[in-house]
C-alpha cells in the first residue's frame, strides 16, 4: 500500500549541486588522526607497538604456533556432536534441503526488491558487490571450516548442497509474483522435511543432537518462535482486557525476574513433574528449546512494546478512520512501524540468545561450546594445552553468526530508512 | 508492509512447532534412538521371565521401566580423561562409561543399549532425583552425604582413587614432610583444597596455595614453576604425568608422592528407595569382579560355557548354567552378556586407564584382594 504513495520521481542532485569530495592523502590522514595534538602522538607512540605486537602475536599463534590437528580430527564432533556416524546422511539430506528453500527464498525476495526498486523508478541491477558483502560472513565460516576438513565427501556433498541453493535462488528469480505466496508453504514444507528426514522412519532422537547443529537449531528455533509469541504478548500487555493484560504483565514480569540459569534447570529437573501424570513428558532438546522460547519471548514482549508506544496516537487514528479492523490497523499500520523502530534491541536479543544457547551445558546437552570442553580431554589430546585452540575456534563461529546478524540487521535498517523518515 | 510478510510465515512456525514437539512427545522416554530390533524382543522375553523369578516390587520399579523402554540412561562426565569422554568418531569411551555397557548388558542383554547424559558435578545428583537417569556413573566419591542427604545408593566400588601430590623430580621432595614453605597448585572450590589444608596442617607444615579454575591453565603454572607441588587425585595425576611434554624431560621429570591424603571410592550410584534395582546395578558390577577372580575373561568365557558344570560348581552357578537364580532380578546367565560384551574388570580397566594407556594407572588398589588390592566380591551362591 505504501508503494503507490511513493512519489516516482525523487528529487537527485546533479553532479554539479553534490558537496565536493575531500580527498587526503594517506600521509596528511595519519598528521590529522594520529598526530594532530602532542597527547595524541604520545598515545599514538606508546600504542602503536604495542597494538602491533598483539597482533603479530594472535597472528603467529593462529598461523604458526597452534596446533590445529584437535580440530580437524575433531570437525565431526563440533559439527554434530555423538550423532551417530552411520546417520550422517540425514543431516546431509537437511542441509540439502535447506538449502534448496533458503535458495528459493531468497531468490523470490530479490526479485521482489528489484520489482519494487523498478516501481519506484530508482535503478535495480544485482549488485554483485552487495551481494558479496552480505555472503562474506557465511563464506568466512565456510571457508574455516573447509580448512579443516581432510576427506573430500564433505566437500563434495558441500558443493552440492550450494549448487542445490543456487538453483533454488535461480528458480525463485524465475517464480511470476502471482505464485510468489506459494513460497511460504515452500519454506514450511522444506522445514518439516527436514525435520523429517533427522527425525523419522529411524531417525535420530533430539537428545543425540549436539555440536554447531544444536546451537543453530536452539537459537533459529528460539528465534523463529520468540518473535511471534513476543509480538503476541507485548500486543496483551496492551490489551483493553484486564485478564489478557494481567497475565501478559504476569509473564513477562515473572520471567525477567529470573536468571536463565534457574529456568533452563527448571524445565529441565522440574517440568517433568508439574505435567500432568501420563502426559509424554518433552525431550530433553525440546524442554531446552521451551525454556530458551519463553525466556527470550518475554524480553522480545518488552522491546515491541516500546516500539508499539512509540508510534503517535494520529496513527491509529488514522488507520481507525479509513476502517480498518484491529487486526488489520495493527498488521498495516501499527506493527510495520513499531517493529521498524526497534530493529537494534530486536536483533541484539537475538544475537544474546544465539550466545545463550550455550548455557545448555548446564543442562546436559552438548552444544558447541560444550564440544570444545570436552575434545581437549580425548586420550590424544589431554594435557597438551590445547583449550587455546578449541576455545578459538568456537568463538570465530560465535563471532560470525552474531556477526553476521548485526550486519544483516543494519542493513535492514538502511532498507526500511530507520532513523531516517 | 515488509516485515508483516515476514511475519506471516513466522506465524505458521509455532503451528508446525507444536505438531512436531507432540510427534517427538515421547523424547527420551520414547523410542530408542538405537534401532536395534533384538534389543526390544530382549526385553520382551525377559519380562515374563521376570515375572516368575521374582514378583516382589518389580512393577513399576526402575527395573521394570528400564526393560520396558530398552534403554538404559547412564549419568556420565564426558570430559574426564580416561573415565568418560567422547572420541573423534563421536562415540562415549572410558571407564565409566564402560560400566554404563556392563549395566545395560546386565539389564537389557545388550550393551549398547546406553542412552548418555553427560552431567556437570553440580546436576548429577538432582538429575538423579529427577529420575533423568536410572544411574549414575561419573567418577562419584561414596561419602556419607552424598548416601544420606543427597538420597543415593551407592553400589561396590569401582575405583579407588585418593588425592595425591606431584612434584618435579630434580626438587627431591621425598614425602609431604619436606615440602614445608612451598607454593601448591590446586583446583579452586574442590574438596582437593579442603584436604590440602588438613594434610598440612596435621604436619604442622607451611604452604602457600594457588588455586585455579581448570587443569589446563594449573598445567601452565606448574610448568613455568610457579609452584612446587600439584596437587590433585592420583588418577588424573598421572594422566598428566604421562602427557609431560619431551622438552620438559618426559614424564620421567615428575614424580608423585607415595601419600595420600584423602579416600575416593568412586562408584556408580542408584536413587534411595529402590533396592531392586539397586542390587541389579550393584551385582552387574560384582560380576565384572567375580569374573576376574574366577579367570573368565571375553576371550574364554566360551570355554567355561563348555566346561562339565560339576568342575566347579561356583562357576557354573555365575555363568547360569545350571539355571541358577538368586532373585536378583536378572536373567541367570546375565554374566555371560557382561563378558562377552564388555568384558570382565581386568579387561575394562586394562583398556580405558591401565598401564598400556595414557592415563598409564598402576592398578595399586584397584586389584584382586588376593593380590593385594581391595577388589573383594561376595561370593555368588
Amino acid at each position: 500500500m505504501s508503494d503507490t504513495n511513493v512519489p516516482t520521481s525523487e528529487y537527485r542532485p546533479q553532479a554539479s549541486e553534490q558537496p565536493p569530495t575531500r580527498t587526503t592523502s594517506p600521509r596528511e590522514w595519519v598528521r590529522l588522526n594520529l598526530f594532530n595534538t602532542w597527547y595524541n602522538s604520545l598515545l599514538t607512540v606508546v600504542l602503536a607497538p604495542l597494538v602491533g605486537y598483539v597482533i603479530y602475536r594472535a597472528l603467529r599463534f593462529v598461523f604458526v604456533t597452534a596446533r590445529w590437528e584437535i580440530i580437524e580430527v575433531n570437525l565431526t564432533n563440533f559439527m554434530v556432536g555423538t550423532f551417530p556416524r552411520g546417520e550422517l546422511w540425514r543431516v546431509w539430506g537437511a542441509i540439502i534441503i535447506l538449502g534448496l528453500v533458503i535458495g528459493l527464498g531468497l531468490g523470490v525476495t530479490s526479485r521482489a526488491s528489484a520489482e519494487t526498486a523498478r516501481a519506484r523508478g530508482v535503478a535495480a541491477g544485482t549488485s554483485w558487490s552487495l551481494v558479496a558483502r552480505r555472503a562474506a560472513p557465511a563464506l568466512l565460516l565456510l571457508v574455516a571450516l573447509v580448512v579443516f576438513v581432510r576427506t573430500a565427501t564433505p566437500l563434495l556433498l558441500l558443493a552440492a548442497a550450494l549448487a542445490v541453493a543456487a538453483g533454488g535462488y535461480v528458480a525463485g528469480r524465475w517464480i511470476p509474483p502471482q505464485h510468489r505466496r506459494w513460497m511460504h508453504i515452500a519454506v514450511v514444507a522444506g522445514l518439516a522435511g527436514s525435520y523429517v528426514v533427522m527425525t523419522q522412519f529411524g531417525g535420530v532422537n533430539l537428545a543425540h543432537w549436539g555440536g554447531l547443529m544444536l546451537t543453530v537449531f536452539l537459537a533459529v528455533g528460539g528465534i523463529a518462535l520468540a518473535f511471534p509469541v513476543g509480538i503476541i504478548v507485548a500486543l496483551g500487555r496492551r490489551s483493553k482486557l484486564p485478564a489478557i493484560r494481567v497475565v501478559s504483565m504476569l509473564y513477562i514480569e515473572l520471567i525477567r525476574g529470573l536468571p536463565l540459569i534457574a529456568l533452563l534447570y527448571m524445565g529441565w529437573l522440574i517440568l517433568p513433574f508439574l505435567l500432568p501424570i501420563g502426559f509424554p513428558t518433552p525431550g530433553r532438546t525440546w524442554r531446552a528449546l521451551i525454556v530458551l522460547l519463553v525466556f527470550t519471548a518475554a524480553y522480545v514482549a518488552e522491546i515491541v512494546r516500546g516500539g508499539l508506544q512509540s508510534i503517535p496516537k494520529g496513527q491509529y487514528e488514522a488507520a481507525q478512520a479509513l476502517g480498518l479492523p484491529a487486526w488489520k490497523m495493527m498488521r498495516l499500520v501499527i506493527l510495520p512501524q513499531a517493529l521498524r523502530n526497534v530493529i537494534p534491541a530486536l536483533v541484539g536479543q537475538f544475537i544474546s540468545l544465539f550466545k545463550d544457547t550455550s548455557l545448555v551445558l548446564l543442562i546436559a546437552l552438548t552444544d558447541l561450546l560444550g564440544v570444545a570442553r570436552r575434545v581437549t580431554q580425548q586420550p590424544e589430546f589431554l594435557g597438551q594445552g590445547l583449550h587455546a585452540e578449541s576455545l578459538l575456534f568456537v568463538s570465530f563461529i560465535y563471532w560470525v553468526g552474531s556477526y553476521w546478524m548485526s550486519r544483516e540487521s543494519q542493513r535492514m535498517e538502511q532498507r526500511l530508512g530507520l532513523g531516517e523518515r | 508492509m515488509r516485515i508483516t510478510k515476514l511475519l506471516a510465515p513466522s506465524l505458521v512456525v509455532p503451528a508446525l512447532f507444536l505438531a512436531a514437539c507432540t510427534d517427538d512427545g515421547g523424547g527420551d522416554n520414547g523410542e530408542p534412538a538405537l534401532p536395534d530390533d533384538e534389543m526390544v524382543e530382549g526385553a520382551d522375553e525377559d519380562a515374563p521371565g521376570n515375572e516368575d523369578g521374582d514378583d516382589a516390587g518389580s512393577s513399576g520399579g526402575t527395573l521394570a521401566e528400564v526393560r520396558d523402554r530398552g534403554v538404559l540412561n547412564c549419568g556420565i562426565n564426558g570430559a574426564v580423561p580416561g573415565f568418560g569422554f567422547v572420541t573423534p568418531e563421536g562415540e562415549y569411551e572410558g571407564f565409566d562409561v564402560e560400566f554404563c555397557r556392563v549395566v545395560a548388558a546386565a539389564v537389557l542383554g545388550d550393551a549398547d543399549a546406553v542412552d548418555y547424559t553427560e552431567l556437570t558435578a553440580e546436576t548429577r545428583f538432582a538429575a538423579l532425583q529427577a529420575r533423568e537417569i536410572d544411574v549414575l556413573i561419573r567418577n562419584t566419591t561414596w561419602t556419607s552425604s552424598r548416601d544420606g542427604s543427597e538420597s543415593g545408593s551407592f553400589t561396590t566400588t569401582t575405583f579407588y582413587d585418593g588425592q595425591g601430590m606431584m612434584v618435579r623430580a630434580d626438587d627431591g621432595f621425598e614425602s609431604l614432610d619436606d615440602m614445608d614453605g612451598t607454593a601448591i597448585c590446586t583446583l579452586s572450590g574442590t574438596t582437593t583444597e579442603l584436604n590440602l589444608e588438613s594434610a598440612f596442617s596435621a604436619r604442622g607444615l607451611d604452604y602457600e596455595p594457588l588455586t585455579f579454575e581448570d587443569n589446563d591453565t594449573l598445567r601452565e603454572a606448574f610448568l613455568a614453576e610457579r609452584c612446587d607441588g600439584w596437587t590433585s587425585d592420583k588418577s588424573q595425576l598421572a594422566a598428566f604425568r604421562a602427557e609431560w611434554p619431551e622438552e620438559e624431560g618426559g614424564s620421567e621429570a615428575l614424580t608423585v608422592l607415595d601419600e595420600t591424603m584423602s579416600k575416593e571410592p568412586l562408584g556408580p550410584v542408584t536413587l534411595d528407595g529402590d533396592d531392586e534395582w539397586h542390587d541389579a546395578v550393584h551385582w552387574a558390577v560384582i560380576a565384572t569382579i567375580q569374573a576376574w577372580e574366577f579367570g573368565i575373561d571375553s576371550s574364554n568365557v566360551e570355554d567355561f560355557l563348555d566346561a562339565d558344570p560339576e568342575e566347579d560348581p561356583e562357576i557354573a552357578r555365575f555363568l547360569g548354567i545350571d539355571d541358577f537364580d538368586p532373585g536378583l532380578g536378572l536373567d541367570p546367565d546375565f554374566a555371560v552378556n557382561i563378558l562377552e560384551q564388555v568384558g570382565n574388570y581386568q579387561e575394562i580397566y586394562e583398556r580405558t586407564v591401565g598401564p598400556d594407556t595414557a592415563l598409564g594407572l598402576e592398578p595399586g588398589l584397584n586389584n584382586l584382594w588376593t593380590e593385594g588390592g581391595l577388589l573383594y566380591p561376595p561370593p555368588y551362591r
